[in-house]
């Protein structure tokens, strides 16, 4: 016979062994009073409880302590009593005191001949999903906060997908502008070209996530230093489904940087003073190598001290100078062709051995320009050409 | 002679003062009007003072050293003086320095320079101002 | 023959134009690249190169171009901090066949020095030139105070 008690035990039966399988979920009998009539292994794993534990137990217990207080428990089961069934989401309380986030159905089952109804009472744990949630949402406030850092997401075919008031701010440009369209339109033309967008994207898959900087292209065509963060989105299997790309406009800071070093090159500078050692003979000590950059502002320094000091000699001291290669030759030949064209003679002095086998060896050419070994010996050449400027003033004496 | 320059004699030498931006007018009708004056008065000495121009160009650089050549020719020593720093770094990296032309720092330099050229003719020792 | 507007008077330059035809109008290129320099802070040196660059390249345009005509743009230029001026000369003159060549020293067409382009390119922190026969010539160069 199917119909009938012993049919019906069956299927009890049959759906007790379904409910004790299922991991996820708790599925718990209450009777009319709600009490807990059944248990099962996913309950257990939920709550920490042991059916000897719980069974008898009234449903309160799932209730954190306030809300047991505040008769929650019995007001959600007249709930479904009157509606037949009742959802809701709620923090629930584990044997061990701590709480998560669980979406709750209850059902009202009437009770049949002979036995009064109860309920039957699901509970999943949503903790993990809800966080899920929070955390979009917060992130999403706060992408959306954040007015001076583009972060926006860009999917796999470099398509952007998200803006946000810090990359409106950086680029000028607008969401609508930019959403939907490939993401090189913010590289300049030639990184657009050469494919550095492909090279970031797989970097960031490799590595998890790639910095670089590099000039970005804004709205108006003009240009500015960024600092871009790629980081690959995974979906729950791991694969790729996107970038979050974080960048932030580092051309004030590079400006500043090159400032912190210039000033630091001119203090550099200020150890190596162009000093009068004579009546109109400057000698400039030169320390350390000798770039473009510093030789420029040694010439514009020991040409200003030339005029303020009219002289007449400059030494050129590069004892303290480690090598001497074309490009440091080049420089000393510019400076002292300058001084020339201030009416200044120039000395060479601090000339080592190997310094002049090194000279000759690159093919070096001072031309007309005069060298000594010793300062000692430039200072008497030196004082001797001041001393022949002055003394042929008049028509009468000649040197010889 | 245009604003821009004044010619002054001063003994036997010749002062020009150029001041301001040359126009390309003015530094071709000054090489005119000095290498005349050099020849009118006999002159035996040229000085150039550009310590009030504040740029140089490769054009007005190749004129000036042109000019410094017809004194020559014409029998006088000629020296461009006064040139700044900045126009003779300029001068430089622009491959524009006038190897060829005699320099001095100001106007009382120069004519101490002219005296000296002129009475070292014979037994100048060289003061490094050639290339 | 017409040279340009009047300078705009004490505040900012922002965009200034310059015709090329005749040699009274680089006076007025270095007078305007001048300006510029000012306002932006370049220190004399740097004033002094991109004052000559400016000259050096306008008169390039009288010289070579055809009908000697050109003009010369003058901006001023900014990246973060640092303050500039940017400076195009453009002419629509023969070009230049062999850009390379004509970039490196002592090359020469016209009789003159031949010193405008390889000379100028020292002279400024940028420097870019587009040319091609038929298609006159495009110098642009960029001076910073930093």
């Amino acid at each position: 016979m199917t119909d009938g008690p012993v049919a019906l035990v069956e299927d009890l039966d049959y759906y007790t062994q379904m409910w004790n399988t299922i991991a996820d979920y708790a599925v718990i009998k209450l009777d009319g009073e709600g009490l807990i009539r059944s248990w099962h292994t996913g309950a257990e794993h939920l709550t920490g409880y042991t059916a000897a534990e719980i069974i008898g137990q009234p449903a309160a217990v799932f209730y954190p302590a306030a809300d047991a207080a505040a008769g929650l428990a019995g007001a959600d089961l007249r709930a479904a009593a009157e509606a037949g069934t009742y959802a809701t989401e709620g923090w629930r309380l584990r044997k061990d005191g701590t709480l998560y986030w669980a979406s709750v159905a209850l059902t009202a089952v009437s009770g049949r001949a002979g036995s009064a109804g109860g309920f039957g009472m699901i509970i999943h744990d949503l903790t993990v999903v809800r966080e899920k949630a929070l955390t979009l949402r917060g992130l999403g406030q706060l992408v959306n906060s954040i007015a001076d850092i583009q972060v926006i997401r860009v999917d796999c075919d470099g398509l952007v997908r998200s803006w946000n008031p810090g990359a409106q701010k950086l680029t000028g440009y607008l969401a609508e502008e930019v959403i939907g369209h490939h993401v090189s339109m913010f590289y300049t033309e030639d990184d657009a070209r050469s494919g550095v967008l492909d090279r970031e994207m797989h970097a960031a898959v490799r590595d998890g996530s790639m910095e670089a900087e590099g000039w970005r292209i804004r709205k108006d065509g003009t240009r500015f230093w960024a600092n871009v963060v790629l980081s690959p989105i995974r979906d729950d299997h791991g694969e790729v489904e996107g970038y979050v790309k974080v960048a932030r406009d580092l051309t004030e800071r590079r400006e500043q940087d090159r400032l912190v070093q210039r000033q630091r090159d001119e203090i550099l500078d200020l150890s190596t003073p162009v000093i009068q050692v004579w009546d109109k003979v400057l000698v400039l000590p030169l320390i350390g190598t000798l770039d473009s950059g510093r030789a420029a502002r040694l010439t514009e320094s020991l040409l200003e001290r030339i005029a303020a000091d009219q002289a007449e000699v400059v030494i050129l001291d590069i004892s303290g100078v480690p090598g001497i290669d074309s490009a440091v030759a080049q420089h000393l030949l510019e400076t002292v062709e300058a001084a020339r064209l201030m009416g200044t003679d120039s000395i060479l002095s601090g000339v080592r051995p190997d310094t002049a086998q090194s000279m000759v060896h690159l093919g070096i050419e001072l031309g007309g320009l005069r060298s000594r070994t010793s300062l000692r010996d430039a200072l008497q050449l030196a004082l001797r050409l001041v001393d022949e400027r002055a003394s042929s003033g008049d028509e009468a004496g000649v040197r010889a | 002679m245009p604003d821009q320059s004044a010619i002054m004699r001063m003994g036997r030498d010749l002062l020009v003062i150029l001041h301001g931006d040359l126009d390309d007018r003015t530094v071709e009708s000054i090489e005119r009007e000095v290498t005349s004056e050099v020849a009118r008065t006999s002159a035996r000495g040229a000085l150039i003072d550009v310590s009030g121009v504040d740029v140089i160009d490769s054009f007005v650089a190749q004129v000036l050293a042109r000019l410094v050549r017809m004194v020559r020719l014409l029998g006088a020593e000629a020296a461009i003086v006064g040139i700044r720093p900045a126009v003779a770094i300029t001068l430089v990296e622009l491959g524009a320095s006038m190897p060829e032309v005699t320099t001095a720092l100001s106007a009382e330099q120069g004519m101490a320079r002219l005296r000296r050229m002129r009475a070292d003719d014979s037994a100048r020792i060289d003061h490094g101002n050639h290339r | 023959m017409a040279t340009t507007a009047e300078m705009p008077p004490a505040d900012l330059l922002a965009m200034t134009s310059v015709a090329i035809d005749g040699e009274a109008d680089l006076l007025r290129v270095r007078s305007v690249m001048r300006s510029y320099a000012l306002q932006a802070g370049l220190g004399l040196t740097a004033t002094t190169k991109v004052v000559t660059a400016a000259s050096e390249l306008a008169r390039n345009i009288l010289r070579h171009a055809s009908g000697g005509q050109g003009v010369a743009t003058f901006e001023e230029a900014s990246s973060g901090h640092n303050r500039g001026v940017r400076a195009v000369f453009t002419d629509i003159g023969p070009g230049i066949a062999d850009v390379d060549a004509a970039m490196r020293s002592g090359f020469s067409t016209v009789g003159s020095l031949g010193l405008g382009l390889p000379g100028s390119c020292r002279l400024v922190d940028e420097f870019s030139i587009d040319s091609a026969p038929g298609r006159g010539t495009r110098v642009a160069i960029c001076q910073w105070a930093l």
